[in-house]
C-alpha cells in the first residue's frame, strides 16, 4: 500500500468530511457530556449509511473490502468533527479479532452484523492500569465468563466483546455475546464513549486464541485500533490546530493581531509540525498492515498522535485566552477527547514500551 | 523493484565499492589539508562514475536526470561519511545560480566541469556581522566604478572560502533605497586582490566558516548575476533550489539504534539502562517523530516520483530533526556518566555523542534558524501576519543601526 492516496481515496475523505461538518455540531454534543449512556446518534447513523461500518471488512461478510488506509481516512475526518460515539473504532477492532480467530459460525453470526453497524462490538482487554493483563482477573472455565472488566469503552451499548481472560492461569481471548450481561455506566469526562464495567457472571463465550497466541492476538487488535485512532488523533489535533489559527487571525491586542506575536505563532507553527508528523506516521503504520514491523510502525504512530492532540488541545485553549475554557466555547469537548483516546487502547507508556520492545527485538 | 529504487541500488554499489578508500574510516586521522585532498580525488570518481550533476543538464556536464535520482545518490552517499562536504554548498547554491544567471556560458561551463571534479569550490558570501537571518540588512558595499563595481566591507560566517576559488555575493548598491530594494548579485574571483577568508574557530575546535574582508576588490559589470537592486530576488532563488537535499531524521547525528544500543551497555541504579523507563520513553518519543519525518520524506518522492509538487511538510525536518538530535546527545552523555567526558574533536557527528552535542547548535543556526523556520511556517504555510518590522519601507540609511 502507498503513502500515496489515491484518487478514490481522496475523494472518500472528502466526502467524509462534507458529511461530517453537515451533520455534527457542537451544539449537539455539548449535552452529552452531562448524560450518561447517550452517543451522538446522527453520527452512527450517518457511519451506517455511509457504509463506514463495512469499510475495511471482507466482501464475504457484507463488507467494502478496503483497507486501514480508508478507514484510517474516515476516523481523520471523524476526530475533526469529533465523531459523537466509539462504535467505529470499537466494533473494527472486535471484528477483526473474530475475522482473524473465530470459527466460520462466529464470522456468520456476527461480522455482516457488525458490518451492517446493527451489532456493537467492544473490545475488553485492560484492568485498570495493565492494558494487555497475561493473568487476566476476570476468569474462563467451562466455556463460561467471570468477572469485571472494568471501564469498556462501547461498554453500554455493545451487543458482543472480545474479552482477554484467563483460563487456569492461562491467557484465552473469546468473544462473548453481551446479551442478558449487566453494565455498569458510570460518570466519565466524556460521557458519548458509554464506557461501562462489564460485569460478566457464568456468560457464555468462545475461544478465539489461548495461551502466548491470545496475548499476540490481543496486541494485534489493539495494534489495528491504535492506528484508526491515530488517525482520529490526528484529525482532533488538525482542526484544532486551524481553530488557533483562525483566531489568532481575527483576536486583536496591543493595537496587533495576536497571530503576528511569536509566542503565538511559533506556539502554532509547532502545532502545524505536530499535526503532520502525526498524519504520516498514522499514514504510515496504515500501510504496513499484514507487514512484520506493523506492530512498530501501529505503537509509534500511536505515540505521535497521542503528542500531537495532547498539545494541540493544550495550546488552542491557551491561545484563545479565556473564551478557550467557557463551556460554550467547547474547546473542553477536544481536551476531553483528546484525554479519552490517550488512555483508550493503551495509554501512552503502554507504547512506549512495545516501541521500545520491538527495536530492541530488531537489534538482538 | 521501481526505476528510482534500481538507481539508488546501482548508486549504493559503486559507493560501496569505494568506500574503503573515501569513506569515514579512511578519513579519520587526517589533516584538514589531506582530507580535501581526498575529496578532491572523491569528486574527480565520483564524476567519472556518473553521478556528478545528477539533474543538470548534459549541457554543463551533468546527467540530464531529475531532482529524484539526485536525492536518491545523496541519501545513499550520506551513509558511507564521503569527504564530500567541502563540496556540498559549492554544488548546491553557486554553481546553480552561475548556470541560471551567468550570460557568458563558455566560461560557466568550464567553471561547472571543474567544480564537478572537484578541482574548483565555489563559496557563498552572504551573512554579515548585522546580517544573519535579517538577511536584507548587510551593508558590504558595492559602489560603481569605470565599468565596474568596488566592494568594501566584510561577510561572515563563509563555509569553506579559505578553500574557494569564487564566490557569489550579495552587496548593497543603493543605501537610500529601502533595505530589500539595495541589494545586487554578483560572482567574485576568491583569489583577486583586496580578497581575504580568515577561518574562525567553532566551539567543537572545527574552522569551516570564515570572516572574509573586502577592500576595495576591483570587479567588471559582466559579473553581476542579477540587475541593478535585484539581488534578494536571485538570493531568494538559491532557496528555491535548496527545495531537493536529501534530508536525515536523525538530524545529521547518530542515528537512534546507536542510542539503543548505548542504552543496552549502560547501567543506571545496577540495571541496564534500557529497562529505565525515563531512558525509553526518551527512545519511543524520538524514535515516533523520526519515523513521521522518515514518512513525510518518503511521500514527497512519491510525489515527486508522479510529478507533483510535495508538501510544505519538508520543511519541519531541519526544525525537528537537529533539536531533537541535540537533546538525545545530552541524554547520551548522561548516560555515560563522567566516562562521557572523554573527548576526540576529530569523531564523527554521525556517530560519536559528544560531537554531535557540541555541534548541534550550529545546525539550528545555519541556513535558517528554528526560529526563522518557525516564522516561515507561520506565514507561508498558515497565513498567519508578519512580525512588527518597524524597518519596513525605510531607506536602508534611516534605518536606526
Amino acid at each position: 500500500m502507498s503513502l500515496l492516496y489515491d484518487a478514490g481515496q481522496l475523494a472518500i475523505a472528502t466526502e467524509a468530511r462534507r458529511v461530517l461538518e453537515a451533520r455534527v455540531e457542537f451544539a449537539a454534543l455539548l449535552p452529552l457530556l452531562e448524560q450518561q449512556g447517550e452517543y451522538h446518534a446522527a453520527f452512527w447513523e450517518t457511519a451506517k449509511e455511509q457504509g463506514w461500518t463495512a469499510l475495511a471488512l471482507p466482501e464475504a461478510y457484507g463488507g467494502l473490502d478496503l483497507s486501514l488506509v480508508e478507514l484510517g481516512l474516515i476516523a481523520l475526518q471523524a476526530g475533526r468533527t469529533l465523531s459523537g460515539a466509539p462504535f467505529l473504532t470499537s466494533s473494527y477492532g472486535a471484528a477483526r479479532a473474530i475475522l482473524d480467530h473465530g470459527t466460520d459460525d462466529l464470522k456468520i453470526a456476527w461480522l455482516p452484523r457488525l458490518a451492517s453497524g446493527d451489532a456493537i462490538g467492544a473490545v475488553a482487554f485492560a484492568e485498570a492500569q495493565d492494558v494487555v493483563p497475561a493473568n487476566a482477573a476476570v476468569t474462563f472455565a467451562g466455556g463460561k465468563l467471570d468477572g469485571v472488566k472494568p471501564s469498556v469503552s462501547a461498554g453500554l451499548k455493545a451487543d458482543i466483546a472480545i474479552v482477554l481472560a484467563s483460563e487456569a492461569g492461562t491467557p484465552v481471548l473469546v468473544a462473548a455475546d453481551l446479551a442478558g450481561v449487566a453494565r455498569q455506566g458510570f460518570n466519565t469526562f466524556d460521557n458519548s464513549r458509554c464506557t461501562a464495567n462489564l460485569v460478566f457472571q457464568g456468560t457464555p463465550a468462545q475461544v478465539l486464541a489461548s495461551g502466548d497466541t491470545a496475548i499476540q492476538a490481543a496486541l494485534h487488535v489493539l495494534a489495528l485500533q491504535a492506528v484508526v485512532t491515530a488517525h482520529e488523533q490526528t484529525g482532533g489535533a488538525e482542526v484544532l490546530m486551524e481553530k488557533a489559527r483562525d483566531y489568532a487571525n481575527t483576536r486583536r491586542a496591543f493595537g496587533s493581531l495576536i497571530g503576528a506575536f511569536q509566542s503565538v505563532k511559533h506556539r502554532i507553527a509547532e502545532l502545524y509540525g505536530l499535526v503532520e508528523l502525526a498524519r504520516a506516521g498514522a499514514l504510515h503504520a496504515a500501510t504496513r498492515i499484514g507487514q512484520p514491523d506493523f506492530l512498530k510502525a501501529a505503537a509509534a504512530a500511536r505515540i505521535q498522535a497521542t503528542e500531537a492532540y495532547d498539545t494541540a488541545a493544550r495550546d488552542c485553549v491557551q491561545i484563545h485566552g479565556g473564551i478557550g475554557v467557557t463551556w460554550e466555547g467547547g474547546l473542553h469537548l477536544h481536551m476531553r477527547r483528546a484525554r479519552t483516546l490517550a488512555v483508550e487502547q493503551g495509554n501512552m507508556l503502554f507504547w512506549e514500551d512495545v516501541l521500545v520492545d520491538q527495536l530492541m527485538g530488531e537489534l538482538a | 523493484m521501481t526505476d528510482i529504487a534500481a538507481y539508488a541500488a546501482r548508486a549504493d554499489a559503486w559507493l560501496k565499492s569505494v568506500a574503503a578508500e573515501f569513506g569515514s574510516a579512511a578519513r579519520r586521522g587526517l589533516s584538514e589539508a589531506d582530507d580535501l585532498a581526498l575529496g578532491r580525488r572523491y569528486l574527480k570518481a565520483r564524476f567519472d562514475a556518473g553521478y556528478a550533476g545528477i539533474n543538470w543538464s548534459p549541457e554543463f556536464g551533468g546527467q540530464g536526470l531529475s531532482h529524484i535520482e539526485k536525492i536518491a545518490f545523496e541519501t545513499e552517499e550520506l551513509k558511507y561519511g564521503m569527504p564530500a562536504a567541502y563540496f556540498g554548498i559549492s554544488l548546491g547554491m553557486p554553481v546553480p545560480i552561475m548556470m541560471k544567471f551567468c550570460e557568458d556560458k563558455a566560461f560557466v561551463r568550464e567553471r561547472v566541469l571543474k567544480a564537478l571534479q572537484g578541482e574548483e569550490i565555489w563559496c557563498q558570501l552572504f551573512s554579515e556581522p548585522a546580517a544573519g537571518s535579517d538577511l536584507a540588512g548587510l551593508r558590504l558595499r558595492a559602489e560603481p566604478d569605470g565599468n565596474g563595481w568596488k566592494l568594501n566591507g566584510q561577510k561572515l560566517w563563509t563555509s569553506y572560502a579559505h578553500h574557494a576559488d569564487y564566490g557569489v555575493i550579495v552587496a548593497r548598491t543603493d543605501p537610500a533605497a529601502p533595505k530589500h530594494k539595495g541589494l545586487t548579485y554578483f560572482w567574485v574571483d576568491m583569489r583577486a586582490p583586496g580578497v581575504e577568508a580568515r577561518p574562525i574557530k567553532l566551539a567543537g575546535g572545527d574552522a569551516h566558516v570564515n570572516e572574509v574582508f573586502f577592500d576595495d576588490v576591483r570587479i567588471d559589470d559582466s559579473n553581476r548575476l542579477s540587475p541593478v537592486g535585484g539581488g534578494f530576488g536571485v538570493a531568494m532563488t538559491t532557496l528555491m533550489i535548496e527545495r531537493y537535499v536529501a534530508t536525515d531524521s536523525a538530524g545529521f547525528g547518530p542515528h537512534l539504534g546507536l542510542f539503543v544500543s548505548l542504552a543496552q551497555e549502560m547501567k543506571i541504579n545496577g540495571k541496564s539502562a534500557i529497562e529505565d523507563g525515563r531512558i525509553r520513553s526518551a527512545i519511543a518519543r524520538n524514535y515516533a517523530m523520526r519515523n513521521g519525518l522518515d514518512a513525510i520524506t518518503a511521500r514527497a518522492m512519491l510525489m515527486m516520483q508522479a510529478g507533483m509538487e510535495p508538501g510544505p511538510e519538508g520543511s519541519l525536518n531541519k526544525l525537528v530533526s537537529v533539536r531533537s538530535r541535540q537533546k538525545l546527545s545530552e541524554l547520551a552523555i548522561d548516560l555515560q556518566g563522567t566516562d562521557a567526558l572523554h573527548y576526540d574533536e576529530h569523531a564523527s557527528t554521525k556517530d560519536n555523542w559528544q560531537t554531535s552535542w557540541i555541534t548541534a547548535p550550529t545546525g539550528r543556526i545555519a541556513g535558517g534558524a528554528d526560529e526563522m523556520l518557525l516564522n516561515t511556517i507561520a506565514e507561508k504555510i498558515l497565513g498567519l501576519p508578519q512580525d512588527h518590522r518597524p524597518d519596513k519601507g525605510v531607506p536602508f540609511n534611516q534605518i536606526p543601526a
